[in-house]
C-alpha cells in the first residue's frame, strides 16, 4: 500500500466514523418508520387490530378517483401556503429593511416581532381565537365599528384571512431575523459605489441588495412553503377545520383519517402523496430561486 | 480538587445501587397504568385515587385528556403501551377495542348493575366494559330568564321554541347559544331531533343503524331529516351575532350568567355552569322532534364506558378495583356524591345536581328516554358528519347538498370500518 493509498483510507475511515452514528440515527428513527408507513399505505388497518390486510393499490386509487374531501383540503393548502409565502415574505423583507436601518427602536421591535415565534402554536390559535371572538366583541362594544361583529372564524369567506393573519403573524419574526442576517452580509462598499454612480435608493434596493440577499430569499420562501403545506396546528387550535370542512388543510385531514375515522393505511397513504407533493414542490423551487443567486 | 472530585465520583458510584435496590424493594402493591377522559372530573378522578390508596394501598396512575384523547390511545395501544383502564364510547368502540378489552361478563359485580345501563356494552350477551355513569343531554334552560321573561309553559314543539326564542328576542335576550364551532354538539343536538324515528318507521335502532351500514338506507331517504334541519336553522337564528364561533366553554358561562336562555348540552355542562354562577337555577326541556309533542324526549344513556386491558399484567388488581367501585361504600357513592351525575349502580343514591334531578322527575313523568343510538354508527362518524353539519350551519351548503355529503361521508366509514 502506497502511503497515499493509506492516507487516502485512513481519512475515508474518519469519515465513516463520524458520519455513521449520525447515519444510524437517522436510519432508525426517520427512514425506516418512513418505509414502514409507506408499507402500511398499501394495507388496510385501523390502528388497532393485531394484522394489516395488504391490499395493493386501493388506497391510491380510492384517494385518487374518489376522495374529494381530500382534494378540496388540499386546494385549501395550496391557497394557504400561496397566500402565506407571498405575504410573510414580502412582509418580513420590508421590516427588515426597516429594522436594519438606524431606527431607535429598533431592538425593542425586533424582540417584539420575534416574540409569538417562540410561543407554540397552538396557543397562539386559542388566543386568537379568544381574541376573535371575545375581544373583538368588545372592541365592538367600545369602538361600535361593524369591522369587529364580522364573524371572523364563523363566516366561510372570512375565515380565510384570519388564518392567513394569524399564521403570517406567528412566523413573522423568523422570517425576518433571517431577512436581516441576510442583509448585514450586504458589502457596504457595494452600496456606496452604488450611490457614487447616483443610484437612487429604490434602484439600489433592487439592484443590489436584492440580488445580494438572494441566499436568505431561497432559505426563507423554502421554508415558508414547506410549512404552509405542512400546517396543522394553528388549524387545529384556532377552526378546527372549520366551519365545515373550509379550513380543512392536508395535514389536519390525513390526523382524522387516521386517528378519528380509525383508517391507518388510508392516512398514511395520504401522507406519501402529501410528501410527495412538497419534495416536488420544494425541489422545482430551491432550482428555481438558486439560478438567481449571484457571487459577490 | 481533583480529590474531591474523585471522591464524589465513587461515592456516586457505589451509591447507585444501593439506591435502586432501594427502589425495587419498595415495590411492593402494583401500580395501575390508567387513561381516563373528562378533564373537567381531575378531581375527583384524584379523590377516588387517593382514597383507593388509603383502602388498600394499589396506586391508580391516571393520566385525564379531552380532545386528543383518541389519538394517544390509539398510539398507545399500537406501541404496545397498554394502559390497564381506559375509558371509550359504548356501542361502535365495542367492536374498535375487542382486540384488547377483558370480557366482563362472568364478574359478579356486574349483577350490581341496572340491566339498562349495560345495553351499550353488550356484544352478543357478553358484557365488554363497565358502564362509567349514566348521563342524559337535551336543551338547558335558564329558570331566572324563563320566569323574568313571563314564559310559563315549556315549549315541547319546534313551533313552540320558536314562539319562545321569539319572545325571549324582543325583550333583548339571546334566546340559544349554539355550541355550533364544537363538532360533537351539532350531532347531539340533531339526532335528537328524529330520535324516535328509528324505532317508528324502521323497527329500532339496531335494525335502522345496520341498515345505513349496508346502504339500503340513505339519510336523504329519511323524511324526518327535515326536523334536524328545522331545528338547526331555528337555533342558528337565534343564536346571536356570531353563531358559528359559540363552544362550550361560550354557552355554559353565557347560560351562566344569563346573557343566553337555553342551550342544547348534557348534565356534565351543569358543573361549569354552577361554577360561573352558584346560584343559577337550571332545568331541563325536552328536544323537539318536529311538532309532535308526544315524542319530544331526553337522550339518556350510559355512553361513557372503562375498558379493562386484558393482556395487562395488573389485570385482577383492576378487576378488583372495578369491584371496589361497585361494592364499597366510598365506590358506591363516589359517581352520585362526587362526581354529581347518575350512577348506574342498583340502588345507588340521587346526585345533588339540578340537572340529573330533572332529568329523573321527568322520565318518571313519561318523557321518552331514548338511547344515544348515534353511537352505533361506526367510529369516526361523529366528527364527520358534525363538520357536514356545521358547514350546513354556516351557509357552506344547502339541504339537499347536506344530506349527500352526509350519505356520502357515512358510506365511506362504514365500507371502511365493515
Amino acid at each position: 500500500m502506497t502511503p497515499l493509498k493509506r492516507k487516502q483510507l485512513s481519512r475515508a475511515m474518519v469519515f465513516t466514523g463520524f458520519t455513521l452514528p449520525a447515519l444510524v440515527a437517522i436510519l432508525i428513527s426517520v427512514e425506516i418508520p418512513f418505509l414502514m408507513s409507506v408499507f402500511s399505505s398499501f394495507t388496510k388497518w385501523n390502528g388497532l387490530d393485531r394484522a394489516q390486510t395488504f391490499i395493493g393499490l386501493e388506497n391510491y386509487k380510492e384517494l385518487i378517483l374518489d376522495d374529494l374531501d381530500m382534494w378540496k383540503a388540499f386546494g385549501f393548502t395550496l391557497r394557504l401556503t400561496l397566500g402565506s409565502v407571498i405575504v410573510t415574505n414580502i412582509t418580513a423583507l420590508l421590516l427588515a429593511v426597516l429594522l436594519d436601518s438606524d431606527l431607535k427602536a429598533k431592538n425593542t421591535l425586533r424582540a417584539a416581532y420575534y416574540v409569538p415565534n417562540i410561543i407554540s402554536l397552538i396557543i397562539i390559535g386559542y388566543i386568537w381565537r379568544f381574541i376573535f371572538s371575545a375581544g373583538f366583541e368588545s372592541f365592538y362594544q367600545i369602538t361600535g365599528l361593524e369591522f369587529f361583529m364580522f364573524s371572523w372564524l364563523g363566516d366561510v369567506k372570512l375565515v380565510y384571512f384570519s388564518v392567513l393573519m394569524v399564521s403570517v403573524w406567528h412566523s413573522l419574526g423568523f422570517y425576518l431575523v433571517v431577512y436581516i442576517a441576510g442583509l448585514q452580509t450586504v458589502p457596504r462598499d457595494l452600496i456606496e459605489a452604488a450611490m457614487i454612480d447616483g443610484a437612487s435608493a429604490v434602484g439600489r434596493f433592487f439592484r443590489v441588495t436584492l440580488p445580494l440577499i438572494m441566499p436568505s430569499i431561497t432559505v426563507s420562501v423554502f421554508h415558508s412553503l414547506s410549512n404552509g403545506l405542512k400546517a396543522f396546528d394553528v388549524i387545529f387550535s384556532l377552526t378546527n377545520g372549520g366551519p365545515g370542512n373550509s379550513t380543512t388543510t392536508i395535514a389536519l385531514d390525513i390526523y382524522r383519517t387516521a386517528f378519528v375515522i380509525n383508517r391507518f393505511g388510508y392516512g398514511t397513504a395520504k401522507s406519501v402523496i402529501l410528501f410527495l407533493i412538497i419534495l416536488i414542490l420544494s425541489l422545482f423551487q430551491v432550482r428555481m430561486f438558486k439560478q438567481r443567486e449571484v457571487e459577490v | 480538587m481533583k480529590k474531591l472530585l474523585f471522591t464524589l465520583l465513587v461515592l456516586l458510584l457505589a451509591f447507585s445501587p444501593l439506591t435502586a435496590a432501594g427502589q425495587e424493594e419498595k415495590a411492593g402493591p402494583p401500580t395501575l397504568n390508567v387513561l381516563f377522559y373528562s378533564p373537567e372530573l381531575a378531581e375527583q378522578y384524584n379523590d377516588m385515587v387517593a382514597a383507593y390508596k388509603a383502602e388498600t394501598g394499589v396506586t391508580l396512575d391516571i393520566t385525564v385528556l379531552q380532545t386528543d384523547y383518541r389519538s394517544v390511545l390509539t398510539s398507545r395501544l399500537n406501541s404496545g403501551d397498554v394502559p390497564d383502564i381506559f375509558m371509550s364510547s359504548a356501542y361502535a368502540d365495542n367492536s374498535t377495542y375487542k382486540d384488547y378489552v377483558y370480557d366482563l361478563t362472568d364478574e359478579a359485580f356486574i349483577q350490581e348493575l341496572e340491566p339498562s345501563a349495560l345495553q351499550g356494552v353488550t356484544v352478543d350477551g357478553r358484557v365488554l366494559g363497565y358502564p362509567f355513569l349514566v348521563q342524559s343531554h337535551s336543551f338547558i334552560y335558564n329558570k331566572q330568564v324563563f320566569e323574568e321573561n313571563g314564559i310559563t309553559t315549556l315549549p315541547r314543539t319546534l313551533d313552540e321554541f320558536e314562539a319562545v326564542a321569539k319572545k325571549l328576542q324582543a325583550n333583548g335576550v339571546q334566546p340559544f347559544a349554539t355550541g355550533f364551532k364544537e363538532f360533537w354538539v351539532l350531532p347531539q343536538t340533531a339526532w335528537q331531533a328524529i330520535a324516535n324515528v328509528p324505532v317508528e318507521n324502521y323497527g329500532g335502532y339496531e335494525n335502522f343503524v345496520s341498515m345505513l351500514n349496508t346502504g339500503k338506507l340513505k339519510f336523504k331517504d329519511i323524511p324526518e331529516m327535515s326536523q334536524v334541519f328545522d331545528l338547526l336553522d331555528l337555533i342558528g337564528e337565534y343564536g346571536g351575532p356570531k353563531p358559528n364561533e359559540s363552544d362550550f366553554n361560550d354557552q355554559t358561562s353565557a347560560l351562566a350568567t344569563g346573557k343566553v336562555a337555553m342551550i342544547h348540552q348534557g348534565n356534565w355542562a351543569e358543573d361549569s355552569i354552577r361554577k360561573t354562577n352558584p346560584e343559577v337555577e337550571l332545568g331541563f326541556l325536552v328536544g323537539p322532534t318536529g311538532n309532535n309533542a308526544e315524542t319530544a324526549g331526553l337522550m339518556f344513556d350510559s355512553n361513557q364506558t372503562i375498558r379493562i386491558a386484558k393482556d395487562g399484567e395488573n389485570l385482577e388488581e383492576s378487576l378488583a378495583w372495578l369491584e371496589w367501585l361497585t361494592t364499597s361504600e366510598y365506590g358506591r357513592n363516589w359517581i352520585p356524591g362526587q362526581v354529581k351525575q347518575l350512577s348506574p349502580i342498583k340502588g345507588a343514591a340521587a346526585p345533588d345536581s339540578q340537572i340529573a334531578e330533572s332529568t329523573t322527575a321527568m322520565l318518571g313523568e313519561g318523557v321518552p328516554g331514548y338511547p344515544w343510538f348515534y353511537q352505533m354508527f361506526p367510529t369516526g362518524t361523529e366528527q364527520q358528519l358534525g363538520a357536514i353539519l356545521q358547514g350546513y350551519c354556516a351557509g357552506l351548503t344547502d339541504r339537499a347538498e347536506t344530506l349527500d355529503a352526509l350519505d356520502a361521508a357515512y358510506t365511506k366509514i362504514a365500507k371502511a370500518a365493515f
